[in-house]
């Protein structure tokens, strides 16, 4: 696998021709935006002044004519940067990642499936609504994995009988297979109770949760300050988690600083990082030359594909040959 | 009167709560010991095969092998202890682990094939006893806090609970073994 100076190297050498030409279309978007945002004010001012006249301005016309703007500056945002998004993805992100390991398929608008991401039994709410992009399957150090974007949401109504939506996870969902056999089920998770009432009660807490296997307690105690962990045998949980692999989950969760799931089914780990974003879009208002940008992109992937030689996935246990 | 009865109510409340409890943890104790088991029962199975494959190579740890086969034979026996069977793992861990450091010096046994193939399959079992070591340790640890902690040691003493020993992850299981003293012993 390449370093992070050789794939930003990369960024700014291999890509540049791309890159500059990207940038022309950003920037023409920008101005067009700019235009639409401007007329867009002008007619809003126009319609409120009028509306403000004849109704009142806290007229229930009124809100549904500011929701009408939002819904129109939406759509306009979204169809003035779609064909950029995709440009964007075809010939820098794939090119990338092409760069980082040419085994790499890379499908922007493809996602992990819904079984896969269930299958982890990282969340146990139902899900109404499941969608994702930048869709990444390969192998690396001869370890199959994929990952992309994921934003799974679920579905309350109010007393009013309005609906909600709400985010259950939205971030990175990663699935590679495990280097040891395993039959049970292990579950990894943030530790909220602990922090917030401490770990005589959030122990305690933790230890009633029914909707969970039973809690198990490991021998690190920095790992159990930030983890929770659930499974179904502890020898087995004990096995996965050897001393050194808590380790390395900690290194990790103390880079990313975004909340860590990680789980351990039928063979294979499933790593939710909960970012709260879509990764891999391309910037609309900084420019695609800039450095902070250019990094943020090849870190976020360095980060996913270096997770499996983070863990020491590629190296192969013994018999599981 | 009512609240006397409240509070007595309260207290076989808490009572059958913290004796359950230990009963649990008991149980979890004895589970995980029978995983264990399984795993060393693993382990037992894989050595006759490699004492007999390796025995035609290592001409000068013929004692050591011999020990080995020993220790399987005593850790066997039906109806040892549970201390007895944590003592007997500590040996037989170590003698593994001086004849894996002794292979260094045959060229020809690690150019076997089948001799590998053992070694892989002992190498897992051994990561696998460490993980369980590590949950009966935790499982015990947990036990033998609730004996000895207020409240719950004033119903595990009526319960006639005992302490349970731990696995001691002995420091001669992380060194390299010193074949020697294993020889004079």
């Amino acid at each position: 696998m390449k370093s992070t100076s050789e794939l930003t190297d990369f960024y700014y050498k291999e890509l540049y021709p791309s890159l500059n030409e990207l940038e022309e279309t950003r920037k023409r978007i920008v101005s067009q935006l700019k235009w639409y945002g401007g007329m867009g004010l002008v007619v809003f001012s126009i319609a409120a002044l009028w509306m403000g006249k004849n109704f009142g301005l806290l007229h229930p016309l009124m809100i549904a004519v500011v929701i009408g703007f939002i819904v129109i500056a939406s759509i306009t945002y979204r169809f003035t940067t779609g064909g950029y998004t995709k440009d964007f993805k075809a010939r820098v992100i794939s090119p990338l990642i092409g760069a980082i390991d040419p085994h790499l398929l890379y499908n922007p608008d493809f996602m992990i499936t819904q079984y896969l991401f269930e299958r982890s039994d990282l969340f146990k709410h139902s899900i109404d609504r499941y969608s994702g992009n930048d869709y990444v399957k390969g192998s690396i150090d001869g370890v199959p994995l994929e990952f992309s974007d994921i934003h799974a949401e679920y579905q309350t109504r109010d007393s009013k009988g309005r609906t909600q939506w709400h985010t259950l996870f939205r971030g990175l969902f990663l699935v590679a297979e495990f280097n040891k056999h395993f039959k049970a089920k292990t579950v990894i998770l943030p530790d909220q109770a602990e922090k917030n009432f401490g770990s005589l009660i959030g122990g305690w807490l933790q230890s009633i949760n029914f909707s969970r296997d039973d809690l198990i307690r490991l021998d690190d105690p920095e790992f159990e300050k930030h983890f929770v962990v659930y499974g179904s045998d502890q020898i087995e949980t004990h096995y996965i988690l050897s001393h050194s692999m808590m380790k390395r989950i900690l290194d990790f969760q103390r880079r990313v600083s975004h909340p860590l799931f990680i789980s351990f089914v039928h063979n294979h780990i499933h790593i939710g990082i909960g970012t709260g974003k879509d990764l891999f879009e391309p910037a609309v208002f900084t420019s695609l030359l800039d450095y902070k940008q250019a990094m943020e992109y090849v870190n976020t992937l360095q980060n996913t594909i270096g997770l499996i030689e983070e863990l020491k996935l590629n190296e192969k246990l013994w018999s599981k040959e | 009167m009512s609240v006397l009865l409240i509070v007595l109510g309260v207290v076989v409340l808490i009572a059958i709560l913290m004796y359950n409890s230990l009963i649990g943890k008991k149980n979890q104790v004895d589970n995980i010991f029978a995983g264990v088991d399984a795993v060393l029962k693993k382990r037992f199975d894989l050595i006759p095969n490699l004492v007999a494959s390796v025995s035609q190579y290592m001409e000068h740890e013929k004692s050591t092998l011999e020990k080995v086969t020993e220790l399987r034979a005593q850790a066997m026996k039906p109806g040892i202890s549970e201390d007895q069977k944590i003592a007997l793992d500590a040996k037989l861990s170590a003698a593994l682990g001086s004849i894996t450091v002794a292979m260094e010096a045959y060229p020809d046994l690690k150019a076997n094939e089948n001799v590998m193939h053992l070694m892989r399959s002992l190498n897992e079992i051994e990561e696998q006893i460490s993980a369980a070591r590590r949950a009966y340790n935790q499982a015990v640890t947990d036990l033998n806090n609730a004996i000895e902690m207020f409240p719950t040691n004033l119903i595990a003493g009526w319960m006639n609970l005992q302490r349970r020993a731990v696995f001691e992850i002995t420091a001669t299981e992380r060194q390299n073994v010193d074949v020697n003293a294993l020889f004079n012993r």
